[in-house]
């Protein structure tokens, strides 16, 4: 039973909060802080009765949300969740004067409501509802490597450890001594090379056979998660020419209960990993290899979040595991180093180099432990290099499969756009394949991508669909400047099709017209027919884009009508596409734009009127 | 009565905007009969700035404009007027909203058909220090008011030094082990296991749960009550004490490049993989002398001038031409076209 009175919450929406948080509690775990850790989503709103010491790290996502996974519970559902109750009016301000709370914000300045996610924690938890901060709490920027409270160092990462450093040196203070066998002795971290055993452990079904379900060659399903639904899958095209460097597929697939869809939806997909890759981690483990197809079972399977988005696959095995579940292809975190550096041991099997042993070891322990963190991310994020590959460079590293949910990272869902017309059952996603090359001799492929492109006809997609109301009803009606580059388009096609909005301005970018102008038939069409006023500019292509390389450069040339719509008739701005320049850019130029049309009075002025429009949600950014 | 009587005066900040409520009780039946020895907002020892000697008063009078039933204030501080109250001594002010609290922390709740409403310091020893007979099975004691002490209904209001249990208190007082027993358990343990157990601090807070239970409950109906406009946690010109870091480029060591990096940090970076694929074009096409130069297949050999070469990126140095390959295995030969790819 995990302790109740210290809680770790996390809200992660690309993982590194989890991962953050994850580190956070093996840390207490090593110095026998039995404690809870949940996703705040997860977490029992009444439960909060019982915690005495809250932790929490979280991100921000959207227009200055939460994460997904905060705001809601595994089942897609916000009712229910601590968020919810939390911001009920009706809450006394002693509410949570029992609990001591520690914050972690991971943010990323180039989106205007940098750090809004634990800012809102913060304000209600501590500033209305009477929470003590054990110490302000901490800002990380994951663009501008900064770090936040002066001189606590450099980076996200950096930020996190000096969270933990306080964290830790709090709790030490508060319970110094543990009880052992009813006596008391000081508190004492275990032995760095001792590993904790974790409480969901695979083990070899010993009920062999005997339920024909669980064959290893019986038909892949998933149990335990009631809201995934089952695509047929109708279309998968490359829509970019053949000899064009970048593959953009439409897509689509025949939703199960032909759900409801509106602008802005998105729709998540479950992938798998190659058989190939599969059988590449077999045979950097061999021991894995001979019970590879063995029946599994999971110790403790009821408190094991792991599975709760998507369900475990059955029958479950190594292999299985391997290929629906084991997200083998990321990059490992620190945490991934952690857990498993004790594991590079000598070989029975052959005569060992001790030397080289220990050069391994070592490297994997620095890895784990070091908080630089530089040489970790030269060797793995830099690279893009996958847990698979670094598995294949330490041949010493003997991992116990036995405790892979303890230290393997899960495959988690990837989320896109719908780009087809409103709640049409044939679900239309516009998906840019993920291909490159970093200094690693391989080639890079995105997991999801990859796996949509081996997808046909009439194949089965596992996905869930998010209703995510974009469009509130006051903006409804009024003319929209959509601005989108690339597949950026995607959620401004199914915006187009729902008719909600006067006048339609869309500018288009992409590199070349001929290689990509994604559904340049369609949008040609529109064009014609009235329903949209269409600008589009090619970057690399000047003979049939010779006034602008950007969409940045089509705004500003169409600069007094972008004003008159914004400034009279009140328009909408919807931003999509990814992120790094382009947002920014065009930021700058619609507020150029306002400054030269707009008789304000100053610069300050224009800059309060864009700044306005954010905070009423009458310009919209979603970038990647 | 020759025996002076002292009191203390506590005020709901709110009160500062009603002086006439806190006249009118002043020149009430009850404090007139004593000495207010001291008058505080209760804020003030709620964060503990004033602190004040166990075993002081005869009463305690709670000043708030709050009606009974809905009356707000800090569990936490109830143990805390139980010790500073004389054995005997009453607290006025609270309410049946905070009963648990009350009996949990030895308080006797009197109760006279509503004319008379008042909670006294049990005299009797065995109720009050809770942390010790629960030691250990504090979850049990805090959730279960069942064993706690029934109302007592007094006809008639009896003058505290004429009491018979007050009587008995005083005698009380005398013994030594008194005092004793009323601290609670000062150390502070946490076990491997179970932080509840010797977690005694943490007593006050489960009674304090009790009375926000409540709002737990109403939360199950999703009807029940608005919710605020997550928007307005943010405040438009918050001041943040959050200081930033700019970009690492000037530390001594490289750092990555930021996302929007303006600073040509990242051009260096895309120039060094570039410079970097040059070199290893050049390498991949070893001659049959250099192959041999490099010989990874000869069992425990680790090439290279360095001597990391052949361990993988993890070990090699950052000029290493061999960056971007696997690491090689004694007794493998390389094979590059299952190394390499091509987009």
């Amino acid at each position: 039973m995990q302790n109740k009175k210290i809680v770790i919450l996390y809200g992660s929406e690309t993982g590194n909060a989890q991962d953050f948080a994850h580190i956070l509690s093996h840390k207490l775990k090593r110095l026998h802080f039995s404690h809870t850790l949940i996703k705040i989503g997860d977490y029992h709103p009444k439960s909060v009765l019982q915690c005495k010491y809250l932790f929490i790290i979280c991100s921000t996502t959207g227009q200055g949300e939460l994460p997904r996974n905060a705001r809601e519970n595994c089942n897609g559902r916000a009712q229910g969740t601590l968020w919810q109750f939390l911001k009920k009016s009706t809450l006394p301000a002693d509410l949570l004067d029992h609990v001591n709370v520690a914050m972690l914000g991971l943010g990323d300045s180039s989106y205007p409501r940098f750090n809004f996610g634990i800012r809102k924690l913060h304000e209600r938890i501590v500033n209305q509802l009477g929470a003590s901060e054990i110490f302000p709490r901490l800002e990380a920027d994951e663009l501008g490597l900064a770090g936040s409270n002066k001189d606590t160092g450099n980076g996200v990462e950096s930020v996190y450890y000096e969270f933990e450093k306080r964290i830790i040196a709090y709790m030490l203070e508060k319970y110094p001594n543990r009880k052992h066998d009813g006596k008391m002795m000081p508190r004492v971290g275990l032995a760095e090379d001792v590993y904790l055993k974790p409480s969901n452990i695979l083990e070899i079904s010993t009920v062999n056979g005997s339920t024909n379900d669980q064959l290893p060659d019986s038909k892949i399903q998933f149990v335990g998660d009631e809201t995934i639904r089952h695509g047929t899958v109708k279309k998968n095209n490359q829509i970019t020419a053949k000899d064009h460097f970048q593959d953009v597929r439409q897509f689509v697939f025949e939703t199960e209960d032909h759900e409801a869809y509106h602008p802005g939806d998105t729709v998540s997909l479950y992938p798998e990993n190659s058989d190939n890759d599969v059988e590449l981690f077999l045979e950097a483990q061999p021991h894995w290899k001979k019970v590879a197809d063995e029946l599994l079972t999971i110790t403790d399977l009821e408190n094991c979040d792991r599975f709760r988005d998507g369900g475990v696959v059955k029958p479950l095995t190594l292999r299985t595991l391997l290929k629906y579940h084991f997200d083998i292809v990321s990059i490992p975190r620190q945490s991934f180093f952690m857990k498993t550096w004790t594991f590079a041991n000598a070989h029975e099997d052959r005569p060992t180099d001790q030397e080289l042993l220990e050069q391994q070891r070592d490297k994997l322990r620095q890895f784990g432990y070091g908080q630089d963190l530089q040489d970790l991310y030269d060797y793995c994020n830099r690279p893009r290099r996958s847990v698979l590959e670094v598995i294949q460079d330490f041949e010493f590293l003997k991992l116990p499969w036995e405790f892979a949910l303890d230290y393997l990272p899960m495959i988690k869902p990837r989320f896109y756009s719908i780009s087809s017309a409103p709640s049409d059952p044939n679900v239309e996603l516009t998906i840019a394949i993920v291909r490159y090359k970093t200094l690693l001799r391989k080639v890079r492929k995105g997991l999801c991508t990859n796996y949509l492109l081996t997808l046909t006809e009439n194949d089965t997609v596992r996905y869930k669909l998010q209703n995510n109301h974009l469009l509130h009803e006051d903006i409804i009606g009024k003319p929209i400047i959509m601005t989108s580059p690339g597949v950026g388009l995607a959620p401004m096609k199914c915006l187009i099709e729902s008719n909600l909005f006067k006048d339609q301005y869309l500018f288009f970018g992409n590199r070349m017209k001929d290689k990509d102008f994604l559904y340049e038939d369609t949008l040609s069409m529109w064009k014609k027919e009235g329903k949209i006023n269409l600008f589009t500019c090619f970057s690399r292509d000047p003979i049939n884009s010779p006034h602008a390389k950007y969409v940045q450069d089509q705004l500003w040339n169409q600069s007094s009508l972008i004003a008159d719509l914004i400034l009279k008739k009140s328009a909408i701005v919807y931003i999509c596409g990814s992120s790094g320049k382009m947002p920014v850019q065009v930021r700058l130029t619609i507020v150029e734009i306002l400054k030269k049309h707009g008789n304000f009075e100053n610069a300050e002025e224009a800059e309060h009127y864009l700044k306005e429009m954010e905070r009423t949600d009458r310009y919209m950014q979603e970038t990647w | 009565m020759t025996v002076s009587r002292d009191s203390l005066v506590l005020i709901h900040p709110a009160v500062t905007q009603q002086p006439e409520l806190l006249e009118t009780i002043e020149k009430g039946s009850i404090l007139s009969e004593t000495t207010i020895v001291a008058q505080y907002l209760i804020n003030k020892l709620n964060d503990g700035t004033i602190s004040p000697d166990d075993e002081k008063y005869d009463v305690i009078y709670y000043v708030t404009p709050e009606k009974p039933e809905a009356i707000q204030f800090p569990p936490k501080l109830i143990p805390v007027l139980h010790k500073t109250l004389k054995p005997s001594g009453r607290l006025y002010g609270l309410s049946d909203t905070l009963k648990v609290d009350a009996l949990i922390n030895g308080f006797e709740i009197v109760s006279n058909n509503g004319s008379e409403y008042y909670w006294v310091k049990e005299s009797r020893e065995k109720k009050a220090p809770v942390s010790i007979s629960l030691k250990g099975n504090m979850k049990n004691g805090a959730s279960a008011p069942v064993a706690l002490p029934s109302f007592k209904k007094l006809n008639k209001t009896q003058p505290i030094g004429s009491s018979p249990s007050a009587g008995l208190a005083v005698s009380l007082k005398k013994l030594p082990t008194f005092k004793k027993l009323t601290k609670k358990v000062s150390a502070i343990k946490l076990t491997d296991s179970d932080l509840e157990d010797d977690d005694d601090d943490l007593e006050s807070d489960d009674s304090a749960n009790n009375s926000k239970t409540k709002f737990f409950d109403d939360f199950d109906d999703p009807e029940t009550g608005d919710s605020i406009d997550e928007d307005d946690l943010i405040a438009e010109t918050e001041e943040d004490t959050i200081t930033m870091i700019q970009c690492g480029k000037s530390k001594q060591r490289r750092r990555k490049a930021c996302k929007d990096c303006s600073c040509g940090l990242k051009e260096m970076e895309e120039q060094e993989i570039e410079s970097r694929r040059a070199k290893q074009q050049q390498v991949i096409k070893f001659s049959e002398e250099e192959l041999t130069e490099i010989d990874f297949t000869i069992e425990g050999k680790k090439v290279g001038g360095c001597g990391s070469c052949a361990l993988g990126d993890a070990f090699r140095c950052s000029g290493c031409p061999y960056l971007g390959l696997p690491a090689f295995k004694p007794g493998q030969s390389i094979n590059l076209n299952s190394i390499s790819d091509d987009l």
